[in-house]
């Protein structure tokens, strides 16, 4: 399918987010510092030049959800999402996150948002030193699952059509738009170049492992002592798995309230300690160690089994929250370091 | 949504032993399972946890699930008297295979509380007895009092082809069977272990030393099936509690055959 690319000014863009916040919950990055952090779009936008703190993940799967009152489902009736600004390393994440809630039995709430929100994802002209998609193959621009993508070229923005939805948005709101002029898609090639060629510099410099023996190193790493070593510096706050867009574990829990029995599900994750505990006492995951290897091990060899994908989008997320300092890419090398080592 | 339940009533408490009970539920809609599968039972307002239902997959008025009072929720389970209501969801899970099992001598293996499982198979299997060549059932508790079933386990011998054989951790004064872990058990068995199924149930320590042996026996890891214990939480492979290797042991499992973990690391974890 040919790609349709349309183009619209910065105040035209403002007129369109205005009237999308009739039907939809707009969601911007706002910027603190270097940082950008989801906020409600409140008349103004600002590009953001990479990805926000924290990931979309909360948007189609609220970090805690009513699921049923006295046995009943509670209804669907929310408010979508139109999340503007959302990076590749975020709207690929959605891949695990499809595979998970709507393989066989489809999860009605994450489908509810998955249907209903709208994506207008960005490229990006800048990054974070723990950025690392283009080692997973991922690129620091969109290209697929979104609605719309935004590039900004000099004082405008290119918008990409990636969904029928996006299509469609773009009809009934077509004054907003126009026709792009060519030099402004050649502007925007060589700017998307750049931004992949000094990301690709950093990496180079960086010296991160190939992608392809992530799945062989997680594997024949399996007794290392790294995991030992590594986990001595996590202090359990379970930022890493908050933080990260692929996790999707989830904790169902009960309550009582006014007479009233609840049931719900909060976001859960592996690097906590009871997470894997069995009523008997069990708990296969007791050890920090056993817990972060665990992690890696869903990420690089579950999914990778299962659906033929790493879990991971290269986001760095994990290492910038972290407390202490645990960094994959550093976990990586050291695990190809002592592989090699063992072969000599 | 997928996870919300619905009501079961409770209309009867069967005290098993001291630690462990019976609850009979009656269903408010109908409901079937598959022999092995499993369902997640809440208590109102309090949580919920997996248990693989212990009666007859036949019956389809009420259904049976043997409780070990081991946790949180299990002890306010205990506290439960008929009239009472909880909640339910499932079946979940692949269950025993049992047409797999037709033409074949069939071992199996429970301990502790793992006879609830195990019971359920057992019924299953007799309501078409004339399939199956042989059936021998080794059972191992703690002590005679934590035996469970023992108002019916001796009627289980009123089939020809049917064998059983009783352990006990520790005896007592009026004790006359075997003293020892169930693997004492298992040698000289009346059937040929090279094509014979085995069926292993029970805490996961009793579950390796039962496979190993199994093994050593002459069992093929394709014929031999365990009922793996996770954190069971969502039942559907999406929740991420009961991860083990690739599969999800809510969804894969809970029976799996060894030849399909026994590359796993740690299973007995």
């Amino acid at each position: 399918m040919m790609k349709r690319i349309y183009a619209i000014t910065k105040k035209a863009f403002l007129n369109f987010l205005e009237k999308l916040s009739s039907v939809y919950n707009v969601v911007i990055p706002s910027q603190i510092e270097n940082n950008y952090r989801w906020i409600n779009f409140n008349g103004e936008f600002n590009f953001n030049d990479y990805r926000c703190i924290s990931s979309i993940r909360q948007f189609f799967f609220p970090c805690q959800e009513l699921i049923s009152i006295n046995y009943k489902d509670v209804e669907l009736k929310k408010r979508p999402f139109c999340i503007v600004g959302a990076k590749s390393c975020d709207i690929q994440s959605l891949n695990i996150q499809d595979y998970v809630f709507l393989t066989d039995e489809i999860d009605g709430s994450y489908n509810f948002f998955r249907k209903n929100n709208i994506i207008i994802s960005s490229d990006c002209r800048s990054f974070k030193e723990v950025c690392f998609c283009l080692n997973l193959n991922i690129k620091p621009y969109p290209e697929a699952n979104f609605d719309l993508n935004l590039s900004l070229v000099d004082d405008l923005y290119l918008i990409e059509v990636g969904s029928e939805k996006g299509e469609k948005l773009i009809k009934e709101n077509s004054n907003f738009f126009q026709e792009p002029p060519d030099t402004w898609l050649e502007k925007n090639l060589k700017l998307r170049k750049n931004v992949e060629e000094q990301l690709s510099k950093q990496l180079i410099s960086q010296g991160l492992v190939n992608r392809e023996v992530l799945y062989q190193l997680v594997k024949s790493g399996y007794e290392n002592d790294i995991w030992q070593e590594e986990a001595e510096h996590c202090v359990e706050c379970g930022a890493c798995i908050m933080n990260c867009p692929t996790c999707h574990c989830f904790l169902i829990f009960d309550d009582e309230k006014d007479k009233n029995l609840l049931r719900g599900r909060t976001w859960d994750g592996c690097q906590y300690k009871n997470f894997a505990k069995v009523a008997g006492g069990a708990n296969p995951l007791l050890f920090r160690s056993k817990r972060l290897r665990n992690r890696y091990l869903k990420k690089f060899e579950f999914f990778p089994d299962r659906l033929g994908i790493y879990a991971c989008t290269g986001c760095g997320r994990c290492i910038e929250c972290c407390p202490g300092k645990i960094d994959l890419r550093n976990i990586f090398k050291r695990l190809e370091e002592d592989n090699k080592l063992s072969k000599l | 949504m997928l996870y919300t339940p619905w009501e079961v009533k409770v209309t009867k408490v069967i005290e098993e032993t001291p630690t462990i009970k019976t609850f009979v539920l009656k269903p408010e809609r109908n409901f079937s399972f598959k022999t092995g599968q499993f369902v997640e039972l809440t208590y109102p307002g309090k949580g919920e946890a997996p248990f693989t239902p212990s009666s007859d997959p036949n019956v389809k008025d009420e259904f049976e699930i043997t409780i070990m009072n081991v946790g949180r929720v299990t002890s306010l389970f205990h506290k439960l008297s008929s009239g009472e209501k909880l909640g339910v969801r499932g079946p979940y899970g692949n269950g025993y295979p049992v047409d797999s099992f037709v033409n074949k001598e069939i071992l199996i293996v429970g301990g502790g509380v793992g006879l609830a499982p195990l019971r359920s198979l057992i019924f299953t299997l007799f309501s078409r007895i004339e399939q199956f060549k042989k059936i021998v059932i080794c059972y191992g508790a703690r002590t005679p009092q934590d035996i469970v079933y023992k108002y019916q386990i001796e009627s289980w011998l009123k089939f020809k082809n049917v064998h059983l054989r009783l352990t006990v951790d520790r005896g007592d004064e009026n004790w006359r069977g075997n003293v020892g872990v169930v693997t004492t058990i298992l040698n000289d068995l009346p059937l040929l272990t090279k094509q014979a199924v085995g069926v292993v149930c029970g805490p996961p320590i009793m579950m390796k030393f039962t496979t190993l042996r199994l093994l050593e026996l002459g069992f093929l890891p394709e014929n031999i099936y365990l009922s793996m214990e996770k954190n069971m939480s969502c039942g559907l492979g999406k929740c991420g509690h009961c991860r083990l290797g690739k599969y999800y042991v809510c969804k894969d499992g809970p029976v799996f055959r060894f030849a399909d973990i026994n590359e796993i690391e740690d299973i007995w974890d």
